[in-house]
């Protein structure tokens, strides 16, 4: 225990110093960004990394979470905290939708299905324009606390939580269910295990811990338009939690830390960066399919030797 | 002809026109399907890579270079699509099946390859050719035929007739020779090909080439239609999907069969919906339809094999 | 202890399964046998949950099975394992096993997020793993265990269940005699302990010295059923397996 309490307490310091290390406006946004990126990573691994299952349309529950909040906000006059508890609960029961689809459907078919509903959903909300104002987009959010450092230490914080949270979870006998799905969903029947419930709660706090990261977006970058969600976030996510090992829970963190770095560093490359990601995932999936991760204990375990 | 009956006329002959374009794309996905249970999500970049190649043989090359007519150059460019599309699927083949199918990778990791694939493609493009849209004019655009009330293109009448010649050969190809009996005995049961002598890898890399050469062909005849921009062909993935499913995954009757609904569908349709919406109701038809019917609409149901 | 009548079950055309009934008694057991594509398999499917039955009735200790899913089923007290091995490969004989244990977890689950894993059934698992003498591989990967080891492993995991009734099909193939023997005295153990097994099987030697009561299937629908030795007698049973493990 103590190793993950020194863990934890090296990660509380690393998000304190962040900032300060990192000190201009730019590389702080990009803080931020990393931070929605775990978040992401983090309930896009769920899904996939523990459950098994092949979700491709994760983007549409980060729409929901930004566009549920800033249309409470903005012409509701919400508050903040309240209009965000509102949108987490909405991707959470649209996320209960899509395992609806999952629990009958298998690899290819859920992928494509997932597909289908993020497709939808942007869809929806480029045409809905009463509601959403399309492509034109909604203008001036303001952010929950002022300034991007405080944003940093708001979101980062979260992340944290939601880690530590997480990480109880799958080390806890949920996890052993949700990874007897993953590996043979007929054998977990066979145990007694309601496959049809757990890929439902999979799916709905995956869903939710999105649409988490979502309410904290509009107020980052001041403007919400749909082009923000398409089918290119939902790959992005997944290409940061295979990069950094798809499965285990510092994995997805690593990848969306190294995803949202890498392109900065490689300094000129910044409209590569898809470019990037595209390549990373498919080196990735070729020869290291276990990721940064699998790489990093296949290393340790050579320098034993 | 009586209005509403021309009107009815047109459209068809504007869906099934349609519908062929889909077809050529969409065939190429459910062949690889058949044969190696997977999909391939970088099939339609794949017809991008064959507009983009179509538009530089025909504007740049066969034009200017070789001084061919408009006409000659672009049905040469069709040719050239058809090979690049054919060199593209043996390099996917080559660096990514291929080797996952050496490693018994499960059906998990060759998907995400290939969307790795497809971001590599797009974003390359983009990298190379930028993103503001080509303007790709086909000779045969610019011809209308008129049949009584009916309008249609020159290219419609070029397109349904490739598409035609196209599903003609394979069929023919896959019926009466060696190879292609060879194609469907791996796409049934791959382990029993192999032992009675076919190779299995060698027919499976012939069928993406196949596959891969259509999706490109297509993307030279999809070209002078649509908007191009490196994404031309990301934008059709959903409606490939939803024809490969309501088609069933493999069944290449079925896919035809769909493909030319799809085009239908969207031809009536789209006067009053606009693409992006049309992309809406394409999807919600085939979510529909994977919660009814998962295997198609042509297939077996199939229960759980334990 | 689970009894059926008129059951059917056609696959596209087929009739894999039709005008079955059973009847096994508490606490025995009962072999299935039949020669290949009898439709054993698919009538343990039946009992288990993974098929719906087109006609006929399923009763388990008073419980009525039909339109129960499978997971449902397993907490009634039901558990099998399967003719093609379906262990979690990647992950370790331990966490395979725990895993059978999963409807006995009734901690809230506000329990599992804020204070992770409570360890409690490790015990019983690793005495389950020692049970089938497989206690001192407990962490290493199943995939990486040998063909018998992998069988024994799946009965474990079963066993995690609790089950009163535990089904097992053709958990013989591919045994060489030692494990055989070994899975034999693991099944009388079983069955001591209160369990009722139904086994599908072709080994012929399990059947006899270990089953009370054997069920004969051909071509889907029932053949003949009776003490083993009446079974072997019996000539159209020899008829059916024509040259197949029986000695005349």
């Amino acid at each position: 225990m103590t190793g993950r309490h020194a863990a934890i307490a090296v990660a509380i310091l690393a998000i304190a110093a962040a900032p300060w290390i990192l000190a201009t406006p730019y590389w702080r946004g990009i803080l931020v960004l990393c931070a929605m990126n775990v978040l992401l990573a983090l309930s896009l691994n769920l899904v996939m990394g523990y459950t098994g299952q092949l979700n491709l349309g994760q983007s549409a529950f980060f729409a929901i979470g930004a566009y549920v909040s800033t249309i409470l906000i903005k012409s509701h006059g919400w508050n903040f905290w309240l209009a965000g508890l509102v949108a987490v609960l909405a991707a959470g029961v649209l996320g209960l939708a899509l395992a609806a689809f999952a629990a009958r459907l298998r690899g290819h078919y859920l992928a494509i299905a997932s597909l289908g509903f993020a497709v939808i959903t942007y869809q929806v909300l480029l045409n809905w324009e009463d509601v959403t104002q399309g492509v034109r987009g909604i203008y001036g959010i303001l952010p929950p606390v002022p300034g991007t450092t405080g944003l940093f230490y708001l979101v980062a914080g979260i992340a944290a939580a939601v880690y530590l949270l997480l990480d109880n979870l799958v080390r806890s006998p949920v996890g052993d269910t949700l990874r007897a799905i993953r590996e043979d969903e007929v054998s977990a029947a066979s145990l007694g295990i309601n496959r049809a419930a757990w890929k439902a709660f999979a799916f709905g706090l995956g869903a939710a811990i999105a649409g988490l990261a979502g309410i904290f977006y509009p107020g980052f970058v001041g403007t919400l338009v749909p082009d923000a969600f398409g089918i290119v976030e939902s790959f992005t996510m997944m290409a940061m939690v295979i990069v950094g090992g798809m499965g285990t829970m510092i994995g997805p963190v690593i990848g969306a830390i190294v995803l949202t770095f890498l392109p900065e560093v490689l300094r000129g490359f910044g409209e590569l960066r898809l470019l990037i990601y595209g390549l990373a995932l498919t080196l990735v999936v070729l020869f290291m399919p276990g990721g940064i991760v699998q790489a990093w204990t296949a290393l340790r375990a050579r320098m034993r030797r | 002809m009586p209005d509403l009956l021309a009107l009815v006329v047109q459209q068809s002959v504007n869906g099934v026109y349609l519908g062929c374009l889909y077809v050529m794309v969409a065939l190429g996905l459910t062949l690889i399907y058949g044969v190696l249970n997977q999909i391939n999500f970088a099939h339609a970049d794949f017809v991008t890579v064959g507009a983009f190649t179509a538009f530089f043989v025909a504007t740049r090359f066969a034009t200017r270079m070789l001084g061919l007519p408009d006409t000659g150059g672009y049905l040469l460019s069709l040719i050239a699509a058809l090979g690049a599309g054919a060199v593209l699927g043996i390099l996917v083949n080559a660096a990514v099946f291929a080797p996952l199918r050496r490693q018994g990778a499960d059906e998990l990791r060759p998907l995400i390859a290939t969307i790795g694939v497809s971001v590599l493609l797009e974003n390359g493009q983009l990298a190379l050719f930028g993103p503001i849209p080509y303007q790709f004019d086909s000779p045969f655009a610019r011809e209308t035929i008129r049949l009584g009330p009916i309008f249609f293109s020159a290219q419609s009448v070029l397109v349904v007739a490739v598409s035609v010649a196209s599903i003609t050969a394979l069929y023919v190809f896959m019926r009466f020779t060696f190879l292609g009996k060879a194609l469907r005995a791996v796409a049934q049961d791959r382990e029993t090909a192999g032992l009675m002598g076919i190779n299995p890898n060698l027919v499976i890399a012939l069928t993406i080439v196949i596959a891969s050469a259509l999706a490109g062909m297509g993307g030279a005849l999809l070209g002078p239609v649509v908007v191009l921009t490196p994404f031309t062909g990301a934008s059709l993935i959903v409606k490939a999907f939803a024809i490969v499913i309501i088609g069933g995954f493999g069944n290449m009757q079925g896919t035809i069969i769909a493909g030319l609904m799809v085009g239908v569908i969207e031809a009536f349709t789209v006067q009053y919906l606009g693409s992006g919406l049309i992309d809406l109701v394409v999807f919600a038809l085939l979510l529909t339809m994977l919660v009814v019917r998962p295997t198609g609409l042509i297939a077996e149901r199939k229960e759980e094999n334990v | 202890m689970i009894r059926a009548t008129g059951l059917n079950k056609s696959f596209g055309g087929v009739r894999a399964v039709h005008a079955v009934s059973i009847d096994v008694p508490e606490n025995s057991i009962f072999a299935l046998i039949g020669p290949n594509g009898a439709g054993k398999s698919t009538l343990l499917n039946l009992l288990s949950g993974i098929y719906q039955p087109e006609s006929g009735t399923l009763e388990f200790a008073g419980h009525n099975l039909i339109g129960l899913p499978a997971h449902r089923r397993v907490r009634l007290g039901l558990a099998r394992t399967f003719q093609k091995i379906r262990l979690f490969k990647q992950l370790t004989l331990l966490e395979n096993v725990l895993a059978g244990f999963h409807i006995h977890q009734d901690a809230p689950f506000w329990e599992h997020v804020f204070r992770g894993n409570t360890g409690r059934f490790r015990n019983e698992a690793r005495e389950l793993l020692a049970f089938v003498g497989l206690e001192d591989r407990a962490e290493e990967r199943a995939g990486a265990l040998p063909y018998g080891k992998q069988r024994m492993l799946e009965i474990a995991r079963a066993l995690a269940t609790r089950p009163r009734l535990f089904m097992l099909d053709e958990p013989a193939a591919g045994l060489n005699g030692a494990e055989v023997e070994f899975l034999l005295k693991r099944l009388e153990e079983i069955q001591q302990r209160g369990v009722t097994l139904i086994v599908v099987e072709h080994n012929m030697d399990l059947v006899m010295n270990v089953a009370q009561r054997v069920f004969v299937m051909d071509h889907g629908e029932p053949l003949f059923e009776g003490s083993p030795r009446e079974v072997q007698a019996n000539p159209s049973v020899i008829e059916a397996y024509l040259g197949g493990e029986f000695a005349p």
